[in-house]
Formats: C-alpha cells, structure tokens, sequence
C-alpha cells in the first residue's frame, strides 16, 4: 500500500506519484503520514516536506505554506510555491536569505514588518532545504 | 531640378487622353515646369514620395526588413499565445482542488462565525487598484485600454470621496503613473516574461499587507480578459476582502460563484485559429464526514484564503500576458499589411524615376546627335 502524493502549486504540478511516508510541517507540529492515515485536513507552515521515495530515499521540497488535506491514501498539498530542493541554487538562495534578513531589520511601520518577516521565513526555508542532510534508511 | 514635382507630373500626363504619353515633346513640357507641377499632385496614394533614385531604394529596403522584423514579431506572438493558453491550462488542477476544498470548509463552518482577517468587510476609506500592464510595447491599444479603465475608476472614487492609491504591475504602467504625480503609487513592479507564482506572490504580499494592516479597505484588480484573438476586455475585479465562499466580485458588487470556472482555449475552426471559452462547473463533493481537522476550522480558512489570492493574483496575470500577446500579434499583422502596401507604393514610384531617367537621357542623346547633324 503506497501514498498517491500530489503536490500542486498554482501555476503547475509540482510531485504527482507514489511515495512511501512524508513528514510535513504544519502549524501545530511536524506530522508525519504513513499509508493508511486517518482522514485530516490541515494548514501547512512555511517549511520543509521530507518525502520518503519508493526507494527508500528522502527527498526534500521546500513548501511556502499552503494546506494539505490527507485521506484514503491520498495526499493533496495545495502551496503558495513549492520548490524541489535539487532545484534550488545555494548560492542564490543564501544571497537572497541575506537580503531578507537586511530588508527586516530595516523595515518600518506594521506593513514593511509583516512583509519582511514573511519574506525571511520563505528565505530561510529555501536554504534549509538545500543543506538538510540526505539519509537514507 | 525638384524632382517630387516630376512624379506628379508623369501621372498627371498620363490622364490627359490628348496628350500621347510617349511623345518625347510631352515629356519637355513636363520637363519645362517643374514650379507648376507643385500645385497639380494628383498622385494616386497621397503620400510624398521623396526623390532620388538612391534614397527610394534605401527605403524600400529600409521597409523590407522593417516587414521582416513585424512579421517574426507576429509569429512569435502567436507561439506566445499558445504557451499563455497551457498556462491557465496547468493552473487548473490547483484552483479546481482549492475550490473542491472551499466550499466543504464552508458548509462546515456554516453555523460558525468566521472572522478571517481577508475577509473582514470594513467601511470603504482607501482603495488600493492593482493595474497590470505589460512591459514592452508595440501591442496595439492594449496598455491605452487598461489605463483608460484605471483612469475612469479613479475618477469614480474621487467623486465618492474616496482615497485611493495604484500599485501599478508593467513598465509601461509604470511609466505612466510616473508622469503624473498627482497619482499616489504605492509600489512598481514588473510584469516580466511569463507570470510565475514568484511574482504572483510579491504581489500578493504586498496586497495583503496593505490590507491586513489597514492601510486600505478594499483592492480591486485592474487586467485584461482574454475574450477572443481580436478582443479583450479591461475588467475591474474586487479581490480583497474576499469571500469565505471565494466568491469573484467586480466592483459593482456582482459576484460570480467561485465554482464556475472560466477558461479560454485555443482551438481551429475552419481552418482558423479561434478562442473559445468554457464555463465549467467545478465539482464540489463534501469532505468525508470523519474527516478531522488538525487545526481550527477557522485556521485553516487562514492558510486557504491567501492560496485563493495567490491563484487569482496568478490568473489574472496569466489572462493580461494572453491579452497583451494576442494584441501584439494582431498590431504587428496590421504593420505587416501596411509595410507590404508601402513597398509597393514605394517600387512603382521607384520605377517611374528610373524609367523617366532612362528616357531623358535617351532624349538628350538624339536631341545631341540632331545637334551635331
């Protein structure tokens, strides 16, 4: 019995295959979904979804929020952007992290806040996905 | 010698069923007068062709690669249309799933009082207009009509007395807000290439921080549907605050039902290359009834609603590129026609000189050697 993954962006299909277990950040907690899973539906965090291949090897996607509904061993996680890490450019992605980070701290008023603090975490993510370390079990 | 008045007057002679066109006595008195000429321009196409056999050829070359450059330019816009179309195409399943999604959430919250910071519904004192426009221009009246619709609806809230400021989407938009500084701007950005979920997110952010933190009460979207290859339509939506049920409204408060999809499609008909759009109903079954939420209901319409911005932000992106594309292809089809018809103008006057020098020089040999003899 495997899980039926599909990862969906707006404007294309990120993953739509079989996989083994993922493990998902949600914002209560890190979940994470074995076949057979009981039925839920729930916000996903900015953050990392680990998914575990028929092969027994891990790949990483770095998911900028969104919400996931879990059901009959079939995942659907609709995101506001997803990126599979293999396709992030490390460099690019430390630069940009260093400049959301500059952005915050000078970022005044509500406004600039909320937009520099949503940035960060998104930068942030990118370049964790790109440095996790693979294991294979 | 001017010789602009020497074409006329070849054609003028030409008229004149007396005077015999190739009799070289008709040719002198043309010669003859030049001053007279200027007056009589019954030249069939009312332009001015300059003289000089050189510069006519120049221009007719000029104009040959000038048709080269619009023709590729109208073939790569066709391209461009069909990749615009696959786009909307592979945003469908998301929208479909986020909408499946919605409307469960909400006949579970129906009881429920939902207060989600998008969709709190305050009195209208500021409005914030997204005005998506294109980057590069030579597309016909596209930008014109979406500025104009930007223009009107401004006008319509200052009568209301209602504030109001643009982010404008689009170099030229943005060039043109920059030229008027008694509009507040509130961010440019550009519209780039191909609408990605990148640049839909920078918007979406910026909107929804203007929103949230109550810098404005209301952001209506400003694009272009993409009605068919020859027409498109400047519409004004209201994107924030949404509805729970993600309702579409425009600005005059007509909502249509979020589960009627509507998306255009490239297609032939006879032959021909036509748009047809489909209104599709999307199917909405209700979620399992042991079907658990890890959170709050109403945290979970939290983390919906900005996914519902996002994919709206994205289709109205995708629509304008669509809009701006097909515009293109038809204004650089019009600019082909005209450089066709140009040449053509351009060889015949081009081969008149040429003709009408050749004649004068063989006038001047046999006027010499009449001399001589």
């Amino acid at each position: 019995m495997t899980l039926n993954l599909c990862v969906l962006t707006p404007n294309r299909i990120i993953w739509d295959s079989e996989v083994k277990e993922i493990i998902l950040s949600t914002n209560s907690g890190q979940i994470g979904v074995l076949p057979n899973h009981a039925p839920i539906a729930t916000a996903v965090d900015i953050g990392l979804l680990r998914i575990r291949l028929n092969n027994d090897q891990w790949l990483t996607v770095a998911l900028m929020g969104g919400f996931a509904r879990i059901g009959n061993n079939e995942i659907t996680i609709l995101g506001n952007d997803a990126e599979i890490s293999t396709d992030i450019d490390p460099q690019e992605a430390q630069q940009a992290l260093e400049i959301a980070e500059a952005n915050l701290s000078g970022a005044e008023g509500k406004r600039q806040a909320i937009e520099a603090n949503l940035a960060l975490r998104r930068a942030r993510t990118r370049v964790e996905a790109v440095n996790v370390i693979s294991y294979t079990s | 010698m001017s010789c602009s008045n020497l074409a006329p007057m070849w054609a003028s002679s030409a008229n004149p069923p007396h005077l015999d066109r190739f009799s070289p006595i008709a040719f002198f008195s043309a010669l003859r007068l030049p001053s007279a000429g200027a007056s009589t321009r019954r030249f069939r196409s009312a332009t001015t062709i300059s003289c000089g056999l050189r510069e006519l050829r120049n221009r007719i070359d000029s104009v040959k690669n000038t048709q080269k450059i619009t023709e590729a330019m109208k073939l790569v816009a066709a391209a461009k249309v069909r990749r615009a179309q696959e786009a909307v195409v592979n945003s469908r399943p998301f929208s479909e799933t986020l909408v499946e999604v919605l409307y469960s959430l909400n006949e579970r919250l129906q009881t429920e009082d939902v207060d989600v910071p998008l969709t709190r519904v305050r009195p209208v004192r500021k409005v914030a207009l997204l005005v998506v426009t294109s980057d590069r221009g030579l597309c016909g009246g596209f930008n014109n009509g979406i500025i104009k619709k930007a223009e009107q609806r401004i006008a319509e809230l200052s009568a209301l007395g209602i504030a109001y400021t643009v982010i404008s989407v689009g170099k030229k938009g943005g060039t043109y807000f920059q030229r008027r500084p008694y509009i507040p701007v509130d961010r440019f950005l550009e519209a780039g290439n191909l609408p990605t979920t990148k640049k839909a997110q920078a918007i979406a952010d910026e909107v929804f921080s203007l929103f949230v933190s109550e810098e404005v009460d209301k952001v209506e979207l400003l694009y272009t549907r993409f009605v068919s290859l020859v027409k498109s339509d400047p519409v004004i939506q209201t994107l924030l605050p949404l509805s729970p049920k993600g309702e579409i409204c425009d600005a005059n408060g007509v909502c249509v039902d979020a589960a009627e999809d509507e998306f255009f499609r490239l297609t032939t008909k006879e032959g021909k290359l036509t748009v047809e759009r489909e209104t599709v109903r999307i199917p909405t079954p209700s979620f399992s009834p042991i079907m658990e939420f890890e959170q709050d209901p109403v945290q979970i319409l939290d983390a919906l609603l900005p996914l519902y911005l996002n994919s709206q932000i994205l289709r109205a992106l995708q629509e304008s590129l669509a809009s701006e594309v097909s515009a293109r292809m038809a204004a650089m089809s019009n600019a082909t026609d005209n450089a066709v018809e140009l040449k053509r103008t351009l060889a015949i006057s081009y081969n008149r000189e040429r003709q009408a020098k050749i004649t004068g020089e063989i006038l001047e040999i046999i006027a010499g050697a009449d001399a001589l003899s």
